[in-house]
């Protein structure tokens, strides 16, 4: 990584000013400085900060590439391929896209045995197919003959004419990258169609296009590359393999895991991430928003919503039962004697005696489980929306306001600096935050001390961001409005730098612990579920909406957790304690 | 257009000189049309289709010979890659391993060769297909020489 000097020189700046203001702050203290007590040596030490820094930005192993340096690389593997194996540059092409553009792969394949990877790539040695010494040539496609300066042949020595030849190339070209594998016309024949022949007999549009298909199969099927999957981004990303973080991100300022290359979502792993993102788009909510607000036809079992109206159905053609929605009976049966069409005892009699409490709990069990779902949801959701907002935000930031600042508040730009890193906290912490969400929600319902050790690391991390938020919007917005220096700004400075560092403190314990698989619960479980109890009691209000449907989640999964029933993994559907599977989705029970 | 009609033209008086060449194929052109061909094909010996004549519908398309030929049986038959009610045939040369160096009178041969060969695997006629599959070898058999005698032979008298 060559920014690791610059890395340096960043953080000396940073050091700089730490000094420079120290005055300052301790003449302004903040009511976050309350928080500090709690535990006094992890912030603000020094020490301590540098490491911070290095933990947050590893070694970075990978490398973004652009066009010209994706051509290079290309172009070196090629060259390195054919000087070794003496062969020409369209042959060392073929080999490359045949290996995977594996360099050592093609090496070891051709040291082996050269004739059988010869003849699986169609690189012949010499024509299999002699043309007669003859003034004319029948061309194998449109039977016409010609003379011998107007054929061309593959290595093979099958002959075809130039037009001939442009159609057949032509047409593989437009079917997709399956061009970059053309091997020649004859059936039985499997020598290679090299790049050579397509720039000699291809349309310039069709070369083109021929051209950026080998330059595609370079990153595609090379298991180090892939592109940046940003709408509208042509970069590529070369990742070494190595360590265990999968974050990669793109020079267009995206982010994404390498592994799945869904965005970012450290500390979450792959897996909760695609669960959850499917959730999202899966069929499981339907059913579950089905069994909870409706019942299936008693005859031909198509799931019934009664929006409006009496108790008498009447199910939709070609069905046409006629039912009681009540105790799902046939109409005919009803009538004066069951109680009158509005009311049915046969239900009422039912329901005291025990009959529907099954279904009914059934039911209420789906709702609860679509609820939990929602609360998640919507969390994550909203993050989300918050963090697109940020982006914008910061955007902005950087274009307009930080210049107009610099001008209004007398100070140079580099004297700004803490805005733009504030913001860029802000945006991160939002994805992690986002992200812990899908986490908890597939966190299990059973292990009580880690759930709690979660929500509190999770309350902390989210009210400190809620307040840095708050700080970089609302405050920041009187210096942008005011047109002239104002004493307070150097006390701004203070605070959102104070709050940016809290909260990249708060979000690395949570992202650690979360990586950890929240380990730390099971060594001083006891010790941490008690200092969350008096945290909490002690902690402000402000910033913990979540929090506080926390608890009303908590006796809502308490009453779904209870003895007869089990969570099923992949849904939430809670089955009854007998099943082995689920359900809803035949998931087996784990 | 223009080249699909000078191929086609070349295949038609290669066919005219070489009638007897392939005794079990007899290629026809449409008098009207040269993009529409009919094919009678005999029935490969030691087969059940043996002894059967089954005639094929050639469509050409205008890309020709850049794109495969559509080729259905007009005469009913029981085989596991052909479809029993339109004549389909699934045969990889008619799709994706199409090369324009094959000929009508060579997808005639792949043809033949199909049915003396059946792909069990990818059946378009799955009774057909099932009976392979599970070993039945005298069920198919006997069925698809029923047919064969049902559609594909001159009937006597």
């Amino acid at each position: 990584m060559d920014s690791e000097d610059d890395m340096h020189d960043a953080n000396d700046i940073e050091s700089l000013d730490d000094d420079f203001y120290s005055g300052e702050t301790e003449d302004a203290p903040m009511d976050y400085y309350s928080d500090y007590d709690d535990d006094p040596d992890d912030y603000f030490d020094d020490a301590d900060d540098s490491d911070r820094v290095e933990s947050r930005r590893p070694e970075q192993n990978f490398t973004v590439l652009m066009e010209p340096d994706i051509r290079q690389r290309q172009e070196d593997d090629i060259t390195r391929v054919s000087t070794v194996l003496s062969i020409s540059q369209v042959a060392a092409s073929i080999l490359l896209r045949n290996y995977n553009w594996s360099v050592s792969k093609v090496h070891d394949a051709w040291f082996a045995d050269e004739d059988q990877v010869r003849r699986t790539v169609g690189l012949l040695e010499k024509p299999v197919y002699e043309n007669p010494n003859a003034r004319e040539l029948t061309c194998g496609i449109c039977f016409e003959a010609y003379p011998p300066s107007r054929i061309q042949t593959a290595s093979c020595g099958h002959p075809y004419c130039f037009s001939c030849w442009g159609g057949y190339i032509g047409t593989s070209i437009n079917d997709g990258p399956g061009c970059l594998m053309l091997r020649c016309p004859d059936p039985s024949c499997d020598a290679a169609v090299d790049q050579d022949m397509i720039n000699l007999l291809a349309s310039d549009e069709d070369r083109e296009k021929y051209d950026r298909y080998l330059l595609r199969s370079y990153i595609e099927d090379n298991k180090k590359t892939k592109w940046c999957p940003a709408p509208g981004c042509e970069y590529a990303v070369n990742f070494d393999a190595g360590s265990g973080n999968y974050d990669v991100s793109c020079l267009c300022s995206y982010s994404f895991c390498w592994n799945c290359t869904e965005e970012a979502h450290r500390p979450v792993d792959c897996g909760t991430v695609s669960k959850w993102i499917l959730k999202n788009s899966a069929e499981s909510e339907n059913m579950n928003w089905i069994l909870a607000n409706s019942k299936p036809c008693p005859k031909c079992k198509r799931p019934i919503e009664k929006n409006q109206g009496c108790m008498h159905m009447t199910c939709t053609p070609p069905c046409k039962f006629e039912f009681c929605w009540l105790c799902l009976g046939t109409w005919s049966d009803h009538g004066e004697r069951t109680g009158g069409f509005y009311a049915c005892n046969r239900y009422e009699a039912a329901k005291q005696e025990g009959v529907y409490d099954e279904t009914e709990k059934r039911r209420e069990m789906a709702k609860n489980s679509l609820e939990r779902y929602t609360h998640y949801y919507e969390r994550w959701a909203s993050n989300q929306s918050s963090r697109q907002k940020a982006l914008a935000d910061l955007h902005q930031m950087q274009t307009v306001h930080i210049e107009k600042l610099s001008d209004t508040q007398c100070q140079p730009e580099s004297q700004l600096k803490f805005i733009t890193e504030a913001w860029l906290q802000i945006v991160e912490c939002r994805r992690v935050l986002k992200w812990t969400y899908a986490y908890g929600y597939y966190l299990p319902e059973h292990e009580h001390a880690k759930k709690q050790f979660f929500e509190y690391l999770q309350g902390e991390a989210e009210s400190g961001l809620e307040r840095l938020h708050q700080c970089a919007e609302k405050e920041l917005q009187l210096f942008l409005n005011g047109d002239s220096p104002s004493r307070e700004f150097n006390d701004f400075r203070t605070k959102l730098a104070g709050l940016t560092s809290v909260t990249r403190n708060y979000f690395e314990n949570l992202v650690r612990a979360l990586e950890n698989g929240l380990c730390d619960v099971d060594s001083n479980g006891a010790a941490s579920s008690k200092a969350t109890l008096s945290k909490n009691a002690a902690g402000s209000s402000k910033g913990r909406g979540g929090r506080g449907k926390g608890a009303i989640r908590a006796s809502i999964s308490s009453r779904m957790a209870d003895d007869n029933h089990w969570s099923c993994e992949q849904c939430t559907y809670a089955n009854v304690r007998s099943a082995t599977a689920c359900q809803m989705c035949n998931q087996q029970r784990r | 257009m223009q080249a699909s009609r000078a191929r086609l033209f070349k295949e038609y008086k290669e066919v005219q000189r070489e009638k007897t060449a392939d005794p079990d194929i007899q290629l026809v052109c449409d008098d009207s049309n040269i993009f529409k061909w009919t094919a009678l094909i005999k029935g490969p010996s030691e087969t059940p289709y043996e002894g059967g004549v089954f005639q094929l519908a050639f469509s050409v398309p205008e890309q020709y010979p850049l794109q495969p030929p559509q080729v259905r049986f007009l005469t009913k038959i029981f085989h596991p890659n052909v479809h029993f009610k339109t004549g389909e045939i699934c045969l990889d040369i008619l799709k994706n391993a199409w090369s324009p160096a094959w000929t009508l009178q060579s997808v005639c041969r792949a043809i033949i060769a199909l049915m003396a060969h059946p792909e069990p695997d990818s059946p378009l006629n799955c009774d057909s297909g099932n009976l392979l599959r599970s070993g039945d070898v005298r069920g198919y058999q006997s069925m698809a020489r029923m047919y064969t005698r049902l559609a594909a032979m001159p009937k006597k008298g």
